[in-house]
């Protein structure tokens, strides 16, 4: 019988807690400040206080545009993530079922794409669209739904995903169902994306979670202050010459629910789709 | 190969996306407008001679406290005017106006931009260099004859002028009344001070006091711009090249900056908020900055009658130094492509452009200084102002900013100054000023030629 | 004869059918991977080649012209650069151990099966990777700005206030503190879905032939995580070396280029100064090659010892 080491034990128990304590602080401090008002979050007030409703009022009713953005945000997230989960799982299963010396090459290299940092490949992608603004088309060009979203619909670390997800994938199954007379595309749509239900559930939440939170991008791409997204106008609030930190904080509570929602939901599949890759 | 039909799907949602992208703006449930015009400009394409005329505007200026105030009160002097055109001003950081004014001009997308947008004095050159045609053409607007030289010098391009100037940024000493007087000085002691005995009576108030002097930011050196432009100097000649490791003034700057520190007479305070609470919460004795900021002093109501105005210090080891320089200020422009262009240049040139009341009530509202020439004579000018000890401030104001010395600021002031917080901060640390500035030299030679 | 042309044929045409069938396979295969490589191919090797091109441009805004090498000797005094370079390595060197280390220690105590309150420490410590970079970093900037809460607690506690964003030293560690916060729950989640890949006779096997907790750590715990520490070193590598979210909303890169990063500078370099696009791609270019020496350092490290 192993002998219990108390004191140990008690280090154990008090570094994990004081860990725990430090991770959840921020969000009750990010809760209790939304509900006081800018002074008193500016000398750290940690009660509760009645001005919800008024930072909430602030929020919405002020030129910032916050209720459009939440909008914005979420209709880029939503098609963003439809997008992406189609390409790059049709690409994924293409690596992996249709294996062949010449693909795997390619897609090693399309690996490689994963290391380009954004910040080299911003300034291209910026006089990119501006360029296809210019020369007439508006519609993708920059400050357009377009140039936000694109970027970002087929991205290799989500073929690397759904690939590395379908080596499990039983590929008699395919075999079957070509004997039954379905061409590829339909083995690919009644065959495998039914099973692979919970692949696309995690690629979902990844993505998703990515284009709400996405920052950098869109503050280059968006010029003009309707069509922001939620990150953006958090960080204008915050860079003011007087922040209203109230405000902001109902504001953040807002912008974080969403992943919040999913995160406690569906832990599993929240975490699943973070290790996918790793397996 | 045959298109497969997953192919097709995904084609077909890439043309449904761009067709969303081009003909509206993206928000699912956008709520009632918040007057922005934003919704409208989206869909208007090549600006026809009847959107010239568009009757709706949108204004962008920073600063509640002073230029969004005055672009509000404008607003309400032009709707009686002309009640038809609705205006909106929006107030964003001035750091994303700039943003977005890049990202506009070099796109050439003008959607969703103002028609009238506030532009600061340091950085127009660069705009009109860069992006010629973007701004308007205000010529006909802004009457040279009425605005003051100094200001028009700076917004005008090949003969034409392309704003309407707005403030005179003149720097002055705002200071404590009452804790001068503890440290043993009276107002009339800091008439027409030099620097060595500024930092003379700063060393009194610290001891006297336990206040510090004033308070300084590691970004944002205010300070040694002023100190400079006193001086007739910039960070760059008159021919807009680097004038940085043999400039007497820069020199003379920094060591003064350096000899402050030193002395004790400091306090940092990092970003705007933070200065700001320095003077509203009582920690300094003085700000050192333009008119414009005596809004944001006044925001410390229990501290009226407290305060008082004194010319900015001179450099007295340099040549050609005066008691007076500038800091800031702004003017306003109009975009181009943006519909409604001469709406905009109706409303400028009613309202700042030659309404004298309004600047005479602007004056007293948020401390305008205007530079439009016949404003000196309104009526509030001459008004002593109680927050600071009943002083006729504008007079002086206006006095000094007669004799600020005009320089050419160039095309990149923020750049280079983005090199000379981290030459100050060598400087603090020990370093030697000629060495520092002569390998800065080499680097800001690089900034401008490749902004050429 | 009928019989051997069927033979024949027979064979011949099985071959040819499996070799119609290959080829109809590989096509396919092409078809389906082809949209992903043409748009990865658009949106990053294209643009990365564009990026090349125009270090070697120079000028202002729209108006780019050839200089040559000129960006590259620009480059070369720019103290900005030096200073962004700085302090990303000491982001590197402190921060991203720090938080590896952290999070190795936690998921090894959190494997503990006989563990109370397991779950409720793994959901606390990965709450923080459910918030967005924007918003944690404006939460923070409220905690500890100079008047804010932490600044309060220490008054209460006796000791001066510390100046978060006005002191250089300061305001990298607040920095550094704020990336630990929020990332170390998830790179725990990595070590410990490795570690239940691990199979627990072993262990066993291990404590029959004596061995105590490190030892078990130090052989077999670390050495079986191998491949996930390189890869979390690895992606944390190039994370740290992308810096931009925090430093733009904490300190906006400051005090005096304090805690400044490449990616801000780049970023000022085109939206905040005179926009000058070649010599902004010319910086961004060091970042490239950074990431490649580092990647294939840390790989050779990790290959090494591997068994």
């Amino acid at each position: 019988m192993k002998k219990k080491n108390i004191p140990l034990s008690i280090l154990k128990y008090f570094f994990l807690i004081v860990l725990s304590f430090l991770s959840i602080f921020p969000f009750f401090w990010m809760i209790v400040s939304a509900t006081n008002n800018a002074r008193e979050v500016n000398v750290g007030k940690l009660t509760f206080g009645p001005h919800l409703a008024e930072n909430l009022g602030n929020l919405f009713h002020s030129d910032l545009s916050f209720g459009i953005s939440l909008g914005n945000s979420a209709m880029i997230a939503a098609v963003t993530t439809v997008l992406a989960l189609l390409l790059s799982s049709v690409a994924g299963y293409g690596f992996e079922i249709f294996h062949s010396k010449a693909r795997d090459r390619v897609f090693n290299i399309l690996l490689l794409s994963m290391m380009m940092p954004f910040c080299a490949l911003m300034i291209p992608l910026y006089r990119m669209f501006s360029m296809a603004g210019r020369a007439g088309l508006r519609g993708i060009g920059l400050n357009t739904m377009f140039s936000v979203i694109a970027p970002y619909i087929c991205t290799a670390f989500l073929i690397f995903f759904f690939r590395q997800n379908t080596k499990s994938f039983p590929k008699d199954i395919l075999e079957a169902a070509r004997m039954d007379g379905l061409n590829e595309p339909g083995v690919f749509i009644h065959m495998y994306m039914p099973v692979m239900r919970p692949t696309y559930a995690a690629g979902a939440i990844i993505t998703f979670m990515t284009s709400w939170n996405n920052y950098l991008w869109p503050l280059v791409a968006l010029q003009e202050p309707q069509k922001r997204t939620v990150p953006l106008i958090l960080s204008a609030m915050g860079s003011s010459y007087t922040p209203n930190y109230g405000m902001i904080m109902a504001g953040i509570v807002i912008a974080t629910l969403p992943t919040g929602f999913l995160f406690f939901v569906m832990q599993k599949q929240f975490v699943a789709g973070i290790i996918g890759s790793v397996k | 190969m045959k298109c497969n039909r997953v192919v097709a799907t995904v084609l077909s949602a890439v043309m449904l996306i761009s067709m969303a992208a081009c003909g509206g703006n993206g928000g699912t449930a956008s709520s009632a407008a918040n007057a922005s015009s934003g919704g409208e400009k989206t869909q208007a394409t090549a600006s026809s001679a009847a959107s010239d005329t568009a009757k709706k505007l949108t204004i962008w200026a920073w600063d509640d406290t002073f230029n969004v105030k005055a672009a509000n009160e404008a607003k309400a002097a032009y709707a009686k005017i002309n009640p038809d055109v609705t205006v909106s001003v929006v107030s964003m950081a001035q750091n994303d106006i700039v943003a977005k004014l890049n990202t506009a001009f070099e796109s050439g997308n003008m959607d969703g931009m103002p028609n009238i947008v506030l532009i600061e004095d340091y950085r127009i050159q660069n705009y009109l260099k860069s992006y010629p045609g973007v701004l308007s053409d205000l010529s006909d607007v802004t009457k040279a004859d009425k605005f003051m030289d100094y200001k028009l010098k700076t917004m005008t391009e090949d003969g034409k002028i392309y704003g309407v100037p707005f403030d005179s940024g003149v720097a002055c000493v705002f200071y404590r009344t009452d804790l001068l007087q503890k440290a043993g000085y009276k107002p009339a002691d800091m008439e027409n001070l030099t620097w060595d005995k500024f930092i003379e009576i700063g060393k009194a108030v610290k001891a006297k006091t336990g206040k510090a002097m004033l308070s300084v930011d590691p970004s944002d050196l205010g300070l040694i711009r002023m100190m400079m432009q006193s001086a007739g100097k910039w960070y760059v000649d008159a021919d807009g090249k680097a004038d940085i490791a043999g400039n007497p003034a820069l020199k003379e700057a920094l060591t003064i900056y350096k000899k402050m520190q030193t002395a004790g007479i400091t306090i940092t305070a990092s970003g705007w908020d933070a200065g700001v609470a320095a003077v509203n919460e009582g920690k300094v004795a003085t700000a050192v900055n333009g008119c414009w900021y005596a809004s944001s002093i006044k925001k410390a109501t229990d501290q009226s009658g407290k305060w008082a105005v004194a010319s900015f210090p001179k450099m007295s080891n340099v040549s050609g130094a005066v008691n007076a320089t500038n800091c800031g200020g702004a003017s306003w422009y109009v975009i181009d492509k943006v519909p409604g262009r001469d709406t905009a240049k109706d409303f400028l040139s009613k309202t700042f452009a030659s309404d004298t009341e309004l600047l005479d009530n602007l004056c007293k509202d948020i401390s305008l200084v205007s530079t439009y020439k016949d404003a000196s004579s309104g009526k509030n000018v001459s008004l002593p102002d109680a927050f600071f000890s009943n002083q006729a401030i504008y007079k002086d104001w206006i006095g000094w900013t007669k004799n600020i010395p005009a320089v050419n600021y160039g095309t990149s002031t923020y750049d280079i100054e983005n090199k000379m917080t981290e030459v100050v901060q060598s400087i603090l640390k020990g370093a030697s000023l000629d060495d520092t500035l002569k390998n800065a030299q080499t680097e800001v030679e690089g900034i401008v030629s490749a902004a050429g | 004869m009928d019989g051997n042309r069927t033979t024949a044929a027979g064979q011949s045409s099985k071959k040819l059918t499996h070799h119609t069938l290959e080829k109809k396979m590989n096509r396919w295969g092409w078809g389906f991977v082809a949209l992903g490589i043409v748009l990865i191919s658009i949106f990053v090797f294209f643009p990365m080649v564009g990026a090349l091109v125009m270090s070697f441009q120079t000028g202002k805004g729209i108006n780019m012209h050839f200089g040559g090498l000129a960006n590259y000797r620009r480059l070369f005094h720019d103290q900005t650069v030096g200073k962004a370079l700085g302090n990303t390595f000491i982001y590197l060197i402190i921060q991203v151990p720090i938080m590896l280390v952290l999070a190795l220690i936690i998921s090894v105590l959190l494997n503990d099966k006989s563990l109370k309150g397991r779950t409720f420490f793994r959901v606390a410590i990965f709450m923080p990777c459910i918030t967005s970079l924007v918003s944690y970093s404006l939460i923070m900037k409220s905690i500890f700005s100079n008047d804010g809460l932490f600044n309060q607690m220490l008054v209460h506690l006796g000791l001066s206030p510390i100046m978060w964003t006005t002191d250089a030293f300061w305001a990298k560690v607040l920095i550094i503190l704020s990336i630990t916060w929020r990332w170390t729950g998830y790179n725990m989640i990595f070590y410990l879905s490795g570690m239940q890949n691990i199979e627990p006779s072993i262990y066993e096997a291990a404590e029959i032939d004596g061995a105590n907790f490190m030892q078990k750590l130090n052989y077999m715990t670390i050495p079986l995580l191998k491949p996930i520490i390189l890869f979390t070193t690895i992606t944390s590598t190039i994370g740290t070396l992308q810096l931009f979210d925090e430093v733009q909303n904490i300190t906006q890169g400051g005090p005096a280029n304090g805690t400044i990063t490449i990616s801000q500078y780049i970023y000022n370099l085109c939206f905040k100064y005179t926009p000058n696009f070649g010599y902004a791609s010319a910086v961004a270019f060091i970042v490239v090659v950074l990431i490649m020496l580092l990647s294939m350092v840390q790989m050779k490290l990790g290959g090494k010892e591997n068994q």
